[in-house]
């Protein structure tokens, strides 16, 4: 349970606090509405490299790790496909240094043409070494660009190739500061053992001067209609033949994010999960295997994936997988099966809480939802799925006509 | 710019010390209003310690793959029903072996640990399995290029037979049994040198069930001994990869093991050099040259050597210019004293990282863990964070002068 209070400035910036009794630490984030779904299909990838360029200093602070390190902080971002966070830690007497440096940048980045050309390098060796340099790693690409036709989802956040974020123009990065890094499109968070008024007074002292612009809209693309199987095969030079079977969710709010999450623990969540016990122990099929859900805002993906066994067949593999998929539709989940799985959120969310990051994080991460109420209200939806309603969700939802398979066969 | 504090020191919970009667020593932290507890149980028992490849990690990975009672999948089962959290891990020299449970179920988590713990009987047929899984992960981690520098460079820095440093081909799988197993956990998992530490909500009962536990570790017929013979570096080497974009750098040194003298101070001169972001390595490959996205520098300390290593990757077509680079930098740390300045920002970025991770019970844990192995208590956190205040550009630059001589640094490529 996070106790917490939100309000919004007058400028559009919503604040949302939470004081914790414990920490000698703050941490302090700020979330930007602005992912890799906002990009244009010819500038995949600007999000992620604007994250960078974040870093690049402003002119009354050329270098922003310096101010952060001298007050014993320490910060970074990352970017999703639905918005961009940055995150700072350091001694609680030292959190107005964080605030200043965050207002700072939110209204007077200064990006050189030199900065943004070693920037842009920087992306696409990051570029390389997490997605072109390791087995497997074009796999998130492959995958979403046929499991999504129209939604800005088809491409991931590193971008669909290096030459876009080569491309990109001093102009463009202008224009999207303008455009996304405004108080009405973020929400700043904090965590610490300060008084929640305090607090709120600190973030408008802050940031309360920063003129107001209107948010920018942004509407999801409509997926069509998809009425067959869609199947994608690669060879590379892997160790091992990998299958992926994804399926298109509903948006993260509704109650098909919720089903899928637990259907997903079911399957994977830990050794005793049904994938491990069935098909790595007792059928051998895979020596490793997973499901998981993507979880972005207007509709992520569920993903069941394993890497086979030497002699196994793609078909056999398949098979066992919708085997595994399809007795969600037929057979009920047993009582103790689903207190498992309830037991092991109310752990993961008590363990989630035990530093003042960590509850920063889900402060702001559940005002971006738009949902403040499912900050501590996910334990209850949780707990309010029964097997019955698992069994009618898996027969709706676990449809080969609604799949995508992505099979990645091993060279050698 | 708003005016810093500097915390002056850092509070550390001490641990308190209590003992089986067969002479195990718990440690405990009481240090959380939360409602959890994480306790682990430290081994010597680690890679170095085996005599067939595999043995170490293999033994305390199937710890719980069984016990007279129960079976592999009605552990995980439990374990997984209670919402304990339950992880090992295995370093060259020891084995811990932690759970972390939720109050109002730690009496069966506790029940868990003491089967896990005392009784595991390391089925055929799981060992069957864990062979099969674990020959094709090690094969996956060997077609990437960070991992097989990893180890590449360990057995350059360490020599290929030295058990610091040795890798094993995966077929050594085939040859590992039931039998060595058992013989490996009869002889290591004993109450000669091993230790537990809890933290969180520590209560009475939860201590008392502990020390039961660790009461039931047999005391050893003869203590575990192991001979690691002095390292012998191999040297620098090139080694092709086939396919990658990128080369794999790795410069380092064998230093010394736990608890030297230079130990901090040598800490100090890691991250100046390449131990945060904003690092001279990170300003001068990242920043200026775009050549990487990351570039590293750490000192690691085993029981009976360490090593000093820097490491990043970068595009091959600049691999010779990031050398030449970072030998610039070690250069420049031989040769100019560093500025008061600069050292006190990571005087800063160091007591920074330490607060972070005494920031919650698990961080704690970890903390007191390396320093017992450290021979040490608590108070050791504090005095480091003194002797690392206390240090002069004059004391940097010496370290500098005697630890980094280029002649003594090996360079180790992998990639194009």
């Amino acid at each position: 349970m996070i106790d917490y209070v939100s309000t919004i400035l007058p400028n559009g910036l919503q604040v949302v606090v939470n004081r914790d009794h414990a920490s000698k630490m703050a941490a302090v984030t700020l979330l930007y509405r602005v992912g890799s779904k906002h990009e244009s299909p010819d500038r995949t990838g600007f999000a992620h490299l604007f994250e960078h360029l974040m870093f690049r200093g402003t002119e009354r602070v050329p270098d922003f790790d310096a101010p952060v390190q001298a007050a014993c902080g320490e910060n970074n971002a990352y970017t999703t496909a639905d918005y961009t966070n940055f995150y700072i830690t350091l001694p609680r007497e030292n959190i107005a240094t964080a605030l200043y440096l965050e207002a700072d940048r939110m209204t007077s980045l200064d990006i050189s043409a030199e900065a943004l050309a070693a920037e842009k390098s920087v992306v696409v060796e990051e570029f390389n070494q997490r997605y072109l340099n390791q087995p497997y790693g074009d796999q998130w690409m492959l995958l979403r660009g046929e499991a999504y036709r129209a939604s800005h989802y088809r491409w991931a956040t590193i971008g669909l190739t290096p030459d876009h974020i080569r491309a990109a123009s001093h102009y463009e990065v202008r224009a999207f500061y303008d455009r996304y890094y405004q108080p009405s499109n973020a929400i700043l968070s904090l965590s610490a053992d300060i008084a929640e008024e305090q607090m709120i007074a600190m973030a408008e002292e802050w940031f309360g001067d920063i003129p107001s612009t209107p948010a920018p809209l942004f509407t999801p693309a409509t997926e069509p209609v998809q009425s067959a199987p869609r199947r994608l095969e690669v060879e590379r030079a892997v160790p091992a033949d990998q299958i992926s079977i994804a399926i298109r969710m509903e948006p993260r709010t509704s109650r098909c994010h919720y089903l899928c999450d637990l259907l997903t623990d079911l399957m994977a969540g830990g050794e005793s999960a049904r994938f491990y016990q069935r098909l790595v122990k007792e059928q051998q099929i895979f020596s490793s295997t997973n499901a998981f859900i993507t979880g972005e805002v207007d509709g992520g993906l569920f993903v069941a994936i394993g890497q086979l066994n030497p002699g196994v067949t793609i078909e056999q593999a398949e098979e066992a997988v919708w085997r595994e998929l399809l007795t969600f539709a037929t057979e009920p989940v047993g009582a103790k099966e689903l207190e498992k799985v309830r037991n092991k959120f109310e752990a993961n969310i008590l363990f989630g809480e035990l530093n003042v990051m960590n509850k920063a994080m889900n402060l702001s991460y559940y005002a971006m939802l738009g949902d403040m109420s499912l900050l501590n209200g996910e334990v209850a939806i949780y707990n309010s799925i029964t097997p019955e309603e698992i069994m009618d969700f898996s027969q709706k939802f676990f449809r080969r006509d609604q799949s995508t398979t992505l099979v990645i066969r091993s060279k050698r | 710019m708003p005016a810093v504090v500097l915390p002056d020191t850092i509070e550390i919970t001490q641990a308190e010390e209590h003992r089986a009667a067969n002479g195990v020593p718990i440690y405990a932290l009481d240090c959380s209003k939360q409602e959890v507890l994480r306790f682990s149980f430290v081994f010597p028992a680690g890679t170095s310690w085996q005599e067939h490849p595999f043995c170490a990690a293999t033994t305390a990975n199937l710890l719980s793959a069984g016990s007279p009672d129960h079976t592999a999948h009605e552990i995980a089962e439990a374990l997984d029903f209670y919402g304990s959290w339950y992880d090992v891990s295995v370093d060259r020299d020891a084995s811990v072996i932690s759970f972390c449970s939720l109050l109002k179920f730690l009496p069966q988590t506790l029940a868990l640990a003491e089967e896990i713990l005392l009784h595991p009987t390391f089925p055929e047929e799981e060992v069957d399995i864990y062979r099969t899984k674990r020959q094709q992960r090690l094969a996956v981690e060997r077609s990437k290029p960070d991992f097989c520098v990893r180890e590449l460079f360990a057995r350059r820095l360490f020599g290929s037979e030295h058990p610091y440093g040795r890798s094993y081909p995966a077929e050594c799988y085939d040859t590992l049994t039931r039998e060595q197993l058992i013989e490996f956990y009869n002889s290591h998992y004993t109450a000669a040198g091993s230790f537990v530490v809890a933290s969180g909500n520590v209560t009475d009962e939860a201590l008392a069930a502990l020390k039961r536990i660790a009461e039931g570790l047999p005391s050893a017929p003869i203590t575990p001994t192991r001979e690691i013979p002095a390292p012998v570096s191999e040297g620098s080497v090139h080694q092709p990869f086939e396919g990658t974009v990128q080369t794999s750098i790795r410069i380092g040194r064998l230093l010394f093991p736990r608890h030297h003298d230079d130990f901090i101070g040598m800490q100090v001169v890691a991250t100046l050099l390449g131990g945060y972001f904003g690092s001279r390595l990170i300003r001068n490959l990242r920043e200026e040259h775009g050549y990487t996205y990351g570039a590293y520098c750490g000192v690691v300390n085993f029981d009976e050597a360490g090593y000093l290593a820097i490491s990043t990757e970068v595009g091959s077509e600049v691999a010779e210019e990031a050398i030449n680079e970072i030998m610039k930098e070690i250069e420049r740390l031989r040769t100019e004293p560093v500025s008061e300045e600069e050292l006190e920002n990571v005087r800063k970025i160091i007591f920074g990282e330490v607060m972070r991770i005494l920031d919650g019970p698990f961080g704690i844990a970890d903390v007191t863990i390396e320093n017992i192995q450290n021979g040490e208590s608590n108070d050791y956190t504090s005095r480091m964070l003194q002797t690392i205040k206390a240090i002069t550009p004059a004391d940097v630059l010496a370290l500098a002068q005697k630890y980094l001589s280029p002649t003594d640094l090996i360079t180790v490529t992998l990639g194009g």
